[in-house]
């Protein structure tokens, strides 16, 4: 039986590195694989180098590096469905658990303060994490990643500050502050310019920028709001006292 | 007539786990020859789908492996844990299953046509 050189290995080896397999495990697996191959189908006179390239041939069908990428994804894919049901069940948990937090908030019924806490925390803390963990892998470019990542914390925070605001815990004021500040002055800018230079995405971005600003401005005016029934009664407070 | 890749994609996770379930170990040349000498040539498990696949049954905790080196070469050797056995008749079950069902389907498609 024909039997392979250590230079035609180191040959070999080089190559498929060359071509996109970057994981060493699977380089070997590769070269024995070929390896095997050749010793079996090279006949006498026939040219090392020739046989090879017709045996890497059968490897792929534009590149050999699909093997890697094939590889890659099932590796790192492997949660995924496991993630997207994770998603599913923690945000149907939460709008459903919010939502009756909420009305029992405005009845006055015991028990609104845990509803609300822990939707609101299965929300900043479960379900906005793991829809940026798959949105993520789904984005090419760095810049969009990071925009998300932004977005979801921002998201995140001020969930958290008006879950802070409703149980009267210390700190919701700053989280409320520093959320929409984010939100308004880096956020939305540079979501803003990202996406308006995309061809693709320009009127989307144009579009979810109004309603983006939309919802800031009203959220700021809530905080005004907020504040003044709190002004209101200290005012009329010292009035009385007066 | 040999079957498409396409067809196979599905299986390749319970062909590879019911070969290694059938021997002691193999390496990924032997699986592709065995099925290959046990099919009549009629499958050819494509080297760009064995690979990712035995990776991805390896990081599961279906497969184990023993790595032996020729020289400069390494070998890998796959075997089946005690979870891969369980999951090879699992699979071979539901495939059993999904096999009878899809040839009562296309039957009765064929009796109204």
């Amino acid at each position: 039986m024909y039997c392979i050189t250590e230079e035609q290995i180191e040959f070999i080896l080089n190559d498929i590195r060359r071509n996109g397999i970057e994981t060493e495990d699977l380089q070997y697996n590769l070269l024995d694989h070929i390896c095997c191959i050749i010793e079996q189908s090279i006949r006498e006179g026939d040219h090392f180098e020739d046989v090879y390239r017709q045996v890497i041939k059968q490897f792929y069908k534009t590149e050999l590096k699909e093997i890697e990428v094939e590889t890659q994804y099932l590796l790192t894919f492997k949660n995924y469905y496991v993630m997207k049901k994770l998603m599913m069940i923690s945000g149907a948990f939460s709008a459903f658990v919010l939502l009756v937090g909420s009305i029992f908030k405005i009845m006055h019924w015991p028990g609104a303060g845990i509803l609300l806490v822990s939707g609101i925390a299965s929300f900043s803390l479960f379900f906005l994490p793991i829809l940026f963990l798959l949105k993520a892998k789904e984005l090419k470019s760095a810049n969009d990643k990071w925009i998300l990542g932004l977005g979801v914390a921002m998201g995140a925070l001020l969930c958290l500050s008006a879950m802070f605001k409703v149980m009267h815990w210390p700190g919701a004021n700053i989280m409320w502050i520093v959320g929409l500040g984010v939100s308004s002055l880096l956020l939305l800018p540079l979501y803003f310019l990202n996406g308006i230079s995309n061809p693709d995405k320009k009127l989307n971005t144009i579009v979810t920028t109004f309603i983006l600003i939309g919802v800031l401005g009203v959220l700021l005016t809530l905080t005004q709001i907020g504040k003044s029934p709190a002004d209101k009664t200290a005012y009329e407070q010292q009035h009385v006292e007066r | 007539m040999i079957f498409s890749t396409e067809l196979l994609k599905g299986t390749l996770k319970t062909i590879v786990l019911k070969m290694l379930s059938d021997t002691d170990r193999m390496y990924g040349y032997e699986i592709t020859q065995r099925v290959k000498e046990l099919t009549g040539d009629k499958i050819q498990i494509t080297e760009g789908a064995l690979y990712p696949t035995l990776h991805a049954l390896e990081k599961d905790g279906l497969v184990t492996t023993q790595i032996e080196y020729l020289g400069k070469r390494q070998r890998k050797y796959y075997l089946i844990s005690k979870a891969g056995k369980g999951a090879a008749k699992e699979r071979v079950n539901e495939f059993t299953e999904f096999a009878q069902t899809i040839a009562t389907l296309l039957d009765i498609k064929t009796n109204m046509a």
